[in-house]
């Protein structure tokens, strides 16, 4: 080879590792973030999930909840059992949140940090709404096989101040999410488990556990089913609407 | 390869356990076109009585005189929907028997009965009886113009409707103002229909509108003259931050009358605009303490010396009774008392409840304490409460009332001084 191609041939090579290295560059922690959201549910759904909350002894209480959800932060979930909790309907809208119960018949302002089941889960994580909409990526990670994505919360508003967000690379789904309060103090840990495929392109956990120092030996776990993309009229998600969600159901 | 087979029986072991550890099998909740449910209840109660106080001297004048009350009382609470299409047809029946030691007392009504109709999302028409709930208030609603009073030491209990002809319109929008919804009412008064609600012979209208702007809930409340004078009303309610939602009421009453006792113990009836308001907040703390605050403001209630007139008739009518068997002034303070027996007929209170969850590690426990004050005689409730829903479909309750205050305040002359209750209810 001539002298005079050798510093040609020397730009090309480093031209063509920087295009092999784009699309990995181009995937930031935003996009990531984006992807995490829509490969756990299409942004229009509804579903099935049953909560189980765990005692130290074993004891367990449950409930099944059907939810829909539109765009980036509606979301409605409706109590199916037990029969004590029956009727009772939540509404999300942002950092907006009311709860209905039938025998009071006026929906409630609630807050993200309340729990409507009791547990270890509270409202945040029962009416949770795309991650990208409550939480900008601070900072991202390589971590083996994983993404490690570091967010902070919008506003004030929201339930944890910081999320920890470990990240399959491959799958682009959540594997374990560490929630922190403004303090630094770990509120909980949930671990997304048992990867199923939903049908309709829809392939995610189906089980999410989690636990938390604040509620030592204690567990909380959600199982997913039934998850389809559905559109709903914006009527729905309102609070006039919350009484008649049960009218939703098929 | 032993070592191997081993380690796939143990996978496999595993497995299994974990899948029957959490199972979920959604096909059960499959949606049924008749829907039933309901609860059964059973409640003791024993009251310590006032044998001071005016109001039990109005009820008990002509009884044996006693100490105590023991109550139990037994209820159950039907709910079914029938469901077709765009039609559903809805009912919730209330039957109670109450027995005490002066006597056994049945009651059987619906709460609810009502035909809807929802072509779509946005339109709801509904005819029959129907409990509305308007107003952002925990413990009292004065814009709720068009509904039974709430109890404020118990409300989440269900509460009996009016029968009327009710629509629900709704908008939602992107923007500020994210929804808009528009709620019609026409109520009836007449001699067998909802003749509680006031005047007979009056078709009633009122209406509110409802519209979520800024994150803010705002309503805006109106009824019209009938069988009660024209009032309107706004409320607003708005998290402040994830654990703080703060809320309000205001209402104004045109043309409200009120009977009172004068100086001299005559009953008189004034007619006056009234203006009541309420405001009050919702906290939860780091350690999940609830608590929730409020101020009302009773622009319909009786001024504290309005109040010791009617108490200084009650105990001169009692008075006399005993001392000569004469009840006629007696039966004049029975007469008005329907009126200053109203609950929290008073002007001014405070309502502070805290609420713990779940403390020493006990799930599904809730304790609870609330004080209800009459700020304008100084007398109070106090009321702690011990709720355990750890038992699927049954929850368990036990709570006890404190009443104090000086002599001629509204809670030194109810007819309890203390009250103890257990109650056990069972859903199905």
């Amino acid at each position: 080879m001539s002298d005079y191609r050798k510093p040609i041939m020397k730009k090309l090579s480093v031209l063509l590792f920087l295009l092999a290295a784009l699309p990995a560059l181009a995937l930031d922690g935003t996009d990531i973030l984006k992807k995490v959201d829509r490969n756990l549910e299409p942004e229009a759904y509804e579903m099935l999930r049953k909560l189980i909350n765990v005692e130290p002894d074993g004891k367990r209480k449950e409930f099944v909840l059907y939810s829909v959800k539109k765009g980036r932060d509606k979301v409605v979930a409706l109590f199916l059992a037990p029969q004590s909790d029956k009727g009772r309907a939540t509404l999300r809208l942002g950092d907006n949140m009311w709860l209905h119960i039938p025998e009071v018949g006026k929906p409630m302002r609630i807050t993200s940090l309340q729990s409507v089941t009791g547990g270890v889960f509270n409202n945040a994580d029962i009416l949770r709404i795309d991650y990208a909409a409550e939480y900008d990526v601070e900072g991202t990670e390589d971590d083996k096989d994983q993404y490690l994505l570091k967010l902070k919360a919008k506003t004030a508003e929201v339930a944890y101040d910081r999320l920890k967000m470990w990240v399959d690379r491959k799958a682009l789904l959540p594997v374990t999410i560490e929630c922190y309060a403004a303090s630094g103090m770990l509120i909980k840990t949930l671990r997304f488990k048992d990867t199923k495929d939903f049908g309709g392109g829809i392939r995610r956990p189906a089980t999410l556990e989690t636990d938390s120092p604040l509620y030592k030996d204690y567990k909380s776990v959600m199982l997913y089913a039934q998850i389809k993309k559905r559109e709903f009229p914006d009527e729905v998600f309102s609070l006039n609407y919350l009484p008649r969600v049960e009218d939703l159901r098929k | 390869m032993n070592r191997r087979a081993l380690a796939l029986l143990a996978c496999l072991l595993g497995a299994g356990a974990r899948a029957e550890e959490f199972t979920f099998d959604s096909a059960e909740f499959a949606k049924k076109p008749f829907e039933f449910g309901g609860y059964f209840e059973l409640k003791a109660e024993r009251a310590w009585l006032n044998r001071d106080g005016a109001f039990y001297q109005l009820n008990f004048f002509d009884q044996k005189q006693r100490d105590t009350l023991d109550r139990k009382t037994g209820t159950l609470k039907l709910d079914g929907k029938l469901t077709q299409g765009i039609a559903s047809l809805k009912l919730r029946a209330n039957a109670e028997v109450r027995s005490d030691d002066l006597a056994t007392e049945h009651s059987y009504r619906f709460d609810e009965a009502y035909l809807s109709l929802k072509p779509n999302p946005g339109i709801t028409l509904d005819a029959g009886k129907v409990a509305l709930n308007w107003g952002k208030g925990y413990a009292w609603n004065p814009v709720g113009f068009v509904q039974r009073a709430k109890d404020p030491n118990d409300v989440e209990l269900a509460r009996e409707g009016y029968t009327m002809a009710t629509a629900d319109f709704i908008r939602n929008f992107e923007g500020d103002l994210k929804t808009i919804a528009f709620t019609p009412v026409v109520l009836p008064v007449r001699s067998q229909t909802n003749q509680d609600f006031g005047t007979p012979d009056h078709l009633n209208v009122a209406a509110k509108l409802y519209l979520l702007y800024r994150d803010t809930d705002i309503d805006f409340t109106w009824l019209g003259n009938g069988s009660r004078t024209p009032r309107f009303g706004i409320d607003f309610s708005r998290n402040l931050s994830s654990a703080l939602e703060v809320h309000g009421e205001w209402a104004r009453i045109w043309d409200y009358e009120q009977r009172s006792v004068g100086p001299t113990g005559a009953i008189t009836t004034s007619q006056r605009d009234a203006t009541s308001y309420l405001l009050g907040l919702r906290y939860l703390t780091e350690r999940d303490t609830t608590w929730i605050a409020e101020y009302y403001r009773n622009g319909t209630g009786y001024t504290e010396s309005q109040s010791q007139d009617f108490y200084r008739l009650a105990g001169n009518g009692y008075s006399r009774y005993r001392a000569t068997g004469n009840g006629a002034l007696l039966n004049m303070a029975r007469q008005a008392s329907q009126s200053y027996a109203r609950p929290y007929a008073g002007e001014r209170y405070a309502y502070l409840r805290a609420s713990q969850k779940e403390p020493f590690d006990i799930v599904y426990f809730t304790p609870s304490l609330t004080l209800i004050a009459n700020l304008a005689d100084h007398s109070w409730t106090l009321t702690p409460e011990l709720l355990y829903t750890g038992v699927t479909n049954l929850d368990l309750r036990l709570r006890a009332a404190w009443l104090k205050g000086g002599a001629g305040t509204e809670f030194d002359e109810k007819q309890n001084a203390r009250r103890l209750e257990l109650m056990a209810r069972f859903y199905f």
